[in-house]
């Protein structure tokens, strides 16, 4: 999120990222473990870098030419350092005759595509209150940051959206994989046994849910009101929009500076219309258990 | 049967305004014209590759724990 909003937001490095290279953005979880020809090209270059394949995570930032051959790594992604990684690149870099590589057989385990029939529809979180007053820019960033994810519907549970009913386990996989505070890093999921509650009604097309996570410790909770908007036409749903709101409570290893206490948050949902590239990005809490994710 | 009566309980609540719903569903929606958002960002490496190997440019992998377009 900090690099979306700062080193992405950084003039020069969009010119540089538009003219002079290809940028790529990947979850490396994936390309680290992947048997197939992405993976292998992934591996490569992360091989050659300081954070070798086997040893956890490869995290940072890149630059390769296009046989692999490796240019430059930082994990220090600011401006300053990412803009040197690039212009160091830029001064290394010999062009190559070089082929396209044959993707071949894709490991499916971590190519997952949505549902046949299903829907994507994009997610987007808030922290709306709760933190301390800051004059420094980069907190004010995570405060003021918005989550992204996307949620993957299957195609019977959409044809129950057009029939007007909502499905439980959609319902559920929203609860467990939706409502969740990713507006600071990669955010735990809820268990099973946190939903506490989970309600639904939907008359006219007016989806109105009562919802209750919480983790057995009590460290982690999230009580919340959502209501939602579906349209449909011809037989397809047409409109999808949905938010929660209420008072979340607590943090996970990677969304570490949550408010205090209790805060208000509130999630929102909006069917995806394929424009933009992010729609294609399978969602986090499918993360290598797809068919656990949409059960 | 207390499961079903918190249930009927929370249900009855005030819950969200169509207002409110209209505000925050607005509020929740990233810029469109976030700078970041206008980088051609790929999500296939490969597809990267066969760009980089076509145009003669280096690529740039911003490799991230969950997807840095998505995700957070």
């Amino acid at each position: 999120m900090l690099d979306r909003e700062s080193t992405f937001a950084d003039p020069k490095i969009i010119e540089l990222l538009k003219t002079r290279f290809v940028p790529v953005a990947i979850d490396q979880a994936y390309q680290r473990r992947q048997q197939d020809a992405e993976g292998r090209f992934y591996q490569k270059i992360a091989n050659q870098g300081p954070r070798k394949i086997g040893t956890g995570t490869t995290q940072g930032l890149y630059t390769a030419a296009g046989d692999g051959t490796f240019l430059g790594y930082t994990n220090n992604r600011g401006p300053d350092r990412t803009l040197k990684l690039m212009q160091e690149a830029l001064a290394k870099h010999r062009p190559a005759k070089v082929a396209a590589i044959d993707p071949g057989k894709r490991d499916a385990r971590f190519n997952p595509t949505p549902p046949e029939g299903g829907l994507v529809v994009r997610v987007t979180s808030k922290v709306l209150g709760g933190y301390p007053e800051t004059d420094d820019p980069w907190r004010r960033m995570f405060q003021e940051s918005i989550g992204r994810d996307n949620l993957w519907l299957r195609a019977d549970e959409t044809q129950a959206l057009v029939k007007g009913e909502f499905p439980k386990s959609l319902l559920s996989r929203i609860a467990r994989y939706h409502l969740v505070d990713n507006t600071r890093g990669e955010p735990p999921m809820w268990d099973d046994a946190d939903v506490r509650l989970a309600d639904s009604e939907v008359k006219d097309g007016k989806l109105r849910a009562t919802v209750h996570l919480e983790t057995k410790s009590g460290a982690r909770a999230y009580r919340a009101e959502m209501l939602g908007f579906v349209e449909v036409k011809d037989g397809k749903v047409t409109r999808l929009d949905v938010v929660a709101k209420g008072e979340f409570r607590g943090e996970g290893p990677y969304t570490q500076r949550a408010p205090k206490g209790e805060f208000p948050f509130a999630v929102a949902f909006t069917l995806a219309d394929g424009k933009d590239v992010a729609d294609l990005v399978p969602p986090q809490g499918s993360r290598g258990w797809v068919a656990g994710y949409l059960r | 049967m207390h499961a079903f009566l918190l249930t009927l309980a929370l249900l009855a609540g005030d819950g969200l305004t169509e207002k409110e719903f209209d505000t925050l569903h607005a509020e929740l929606q990233p810029p469109a014209d976030a700078p970041w958002r206008t980088i051609p960002w790929k999500i296939s490496l490969l597809e990267a590759q066969a760009a980089s190997a076509r145009e003669g440019k280096p690529i740039f992998i911003w490799a991230m724990d969950g997807h840095p377009l998505g995700c957070t």
